[in-house]
């Protein structure tokens, strides 16, 4: 019974960063249907940006963090002036698959090397925000950080969902996703969404990026491996619904953490990628290998 | 003493030598026009004369040249913002619902600009009264807009344009793809909607329906306001 609790942490706890960023992934793709492959680069800035802060540069911890998430936060802001504008306000640049996939893998790029030229090749952990040692009942044992990660991927679902289901601002940010032209005709400012989401949720993700290195450490190519496993999240949730993006990476983690736990971790990448081509069978239309919706 | 006085002569809609271009492409000319405030004002002509370019850069979707003036106030080219803060509000062609939010949500986000609510709720509240115009939404309020026929599809985008509580109201082709019968029933909608004291200037192709609700027509080819004044 100690090994299936233990097991289910340790899965709630990979699930749970696997939903975050998949709910990241899920919100924007709703405003803009444009798939974020650099959240992932975000986390990683916020990770490594913060531990340089606070363990080279000697800077508060709080300090470190604030100045990482507001870099983050601008380096959005100005990928979205210099490229997202252009292609999506202006009408240049290509479409369909091409703004699908290959505005933010290029991003993905420039930042992975970008870190690669200011930081070093090493492995990174920021300090936890909850130190101490690890919460154990009985013979079940869960590291703080591995709280902290789940209580904020709950946390985060759940302030997306209630905020795209509830407010009228998340309508209208749904609208810009179904139409540009319908949500422009009622005064919605569809690139000041795009923006305002775009800018969120890399802060987001570098915010978790923080929470999360003391587990797991990250390196400047953290950053593809953390998006694709968003991208699976999120293709269970249609890449249009955060909150059910971070109840199916949860249900992945947690089914990764049995299968690695009872039969071979060799299995957990087979898993995942499985359930990616399974979405490509089965929905093709939310990784825009459809025609697009009219 | 108003800041923005409004010259007698001035109609409620005045357009002042608009023009559009697409590239080397001229669609409109150099089209100048007047409604006056409850007058319904049609735009007829053959498809590709540049009716639905006018409609909307005058709702400030398309670049243009010209000017633009609401009730004596002057809208900034290519703000749609700004066009329906002053009262004009466009139904376009093809309608362009959100395909996968509710009947519901479509009708409330008509009021987005001019009630700025932040709980969905309340602003359904604010606009549940255009419900009194459309009964039959109201049994389809919970149905995806992408799921309704033609002819509901058509009711939500007026039941959204009502929303916003237009001055102005810009219609662009209402019953282009609509069955006859259907058709024939939008008409009967806005000869209501035109009944009230709202402006509204309507983009049709087919100079019959036009005529079932406009006061006047006015007839555009290859970009020009051709024959002001036909009479309905």
């Amino acid at each position: 019974m100690s090994e299936f609790l233990n097991l289910l942490a340790a899965g709630l706890t990979s699930g749970a960063i696997y939903g975050i960023f998949g709910a990241c992934l899920a919100v924007w793709f709703r405003v803009c249907n444009v798939l974020n492959l650099a959240v992932g680069d975000f986390a990683m800035l916020g990770a490594i940006g913060t531990a340089e802060l606070a363990q080279t540069d000697h800077f508060p911890f709080v300090l470190a963090i604030a100045a990482t998430l507001a870099s983050v936060g601008l380096v959005a802001w100005i990928f979205d002036r210099l490229v997202l504008h252009y292609a999506f306000d202006r009408g240049a640049g290509g479409h369909g698959i091409v703004s699908v996939f290959f505005y933010t893998f290029g991003l993905s790029l420039i930042l992975e090397g970008a870190a690669r030229a200011i930081f070093s090749t090493d492995v990174y952990g920021a300090p936890a925000i909850w130190s101490g040692p690890a919460l154990t009942i009985a013979d079940f044992h869960v590291q703080r950080a591995g709280v902290l990660v789940i209580a904020l991927a709950i946390v985060s679902g759940l302030v997306l969902w209630a905020y795209l289901r509830f407010t009228v601002s998340g309508r209208a940010a749904s609208a810009c996703g179904e139409s540009v032209l319908g949500s422009r005709i009622v005064g919605i400012d569809s690139a000041l969404f795009r923006r305002r989401i775009f800018v969120g949720t890399a802060m987001l993700a570098a915010l978790f990026g923080i929470v999360e290195s003391p587990l797991t450490g990250f390196t400047y190519q953290s950053g593809p491996t953390i998006s694709l496993i968003g991208v699976v999240a999120a293709g269970f949730a249609a890449f249009r619904r955060p909150g059910r993006a971070v109840a199916a990476g949860l249900v992945i983690g947690v089914a990764e953490a049995m299968l690695g736990g009872y039969v071979s971790t060799s299995y957990n990448d087979v898993l995942l990628y499985a359930v990616l081509f399974g979405i490509i069978i089965l929905r093709p239309e939310v990784l825009g290998l459809t025609a697009e919706p009219a | 003493m108003p800041v923005n006085p409004v010259p007698a002569s001035a109609g409620a809609l005045e357009i002042e030598s608009v023009s559009v271009s697409y590239g080397k492409f001229v669609a409109v000319e150099s089209v100048t026009l007047s409604v006056a405030a409850g007058e319904c004002v049609a735009v007829i002509g053959p498809n590709g004369h540049g009716k639905s370019s006018m409609v909307t850069a005058v709702a400030g979707l398309v670049r243009r040249g010209g000017r633009v003036r609401v009730f004596g106030e002057t809208l900034p080219a290519g703000s749609p913002g700004a066009a329906v803060r002053a009262g004009l509000v466009l139904v376009p062609e093809r309608r362009h619902l959100y395909p996968e939010l509710t009947t519901r949500d479509n009708i409330m986000l008509g009021s987005y600009s001019r009630t700025r609510r932040l709980w969905a709720r309340q602003a359904w509240e604010d606009v549940s009264w255009v419900l009194d115009m459309f009964p039959e939404l109201g049994r389809l309020l919970e149905q995806k807009a992408g799921t309704l026929s033609g002819g509901q599809q058509q009711m939500v985008a007026l039941a959204r344009a009502m929303a916003a509580k237009p001055r102005i109201l810009l219609l662009d082709e209402p019953c282009l793809g609509l069955a006859e019968a259907v058709a024939r029933r939008v008409y009967d909608w806005l000869r209501v909607m035109a009944e009230t004291d709202m402006t509204i200037l309507l983009v049709e192709e087919n100079p019959v329906h036009a005529l079932l609700v406009a006061d006047r027509a006015v007839r555009m080819y290859k970009g020009l306001v051709e024959q002001p004044g036909v009479a309905a």
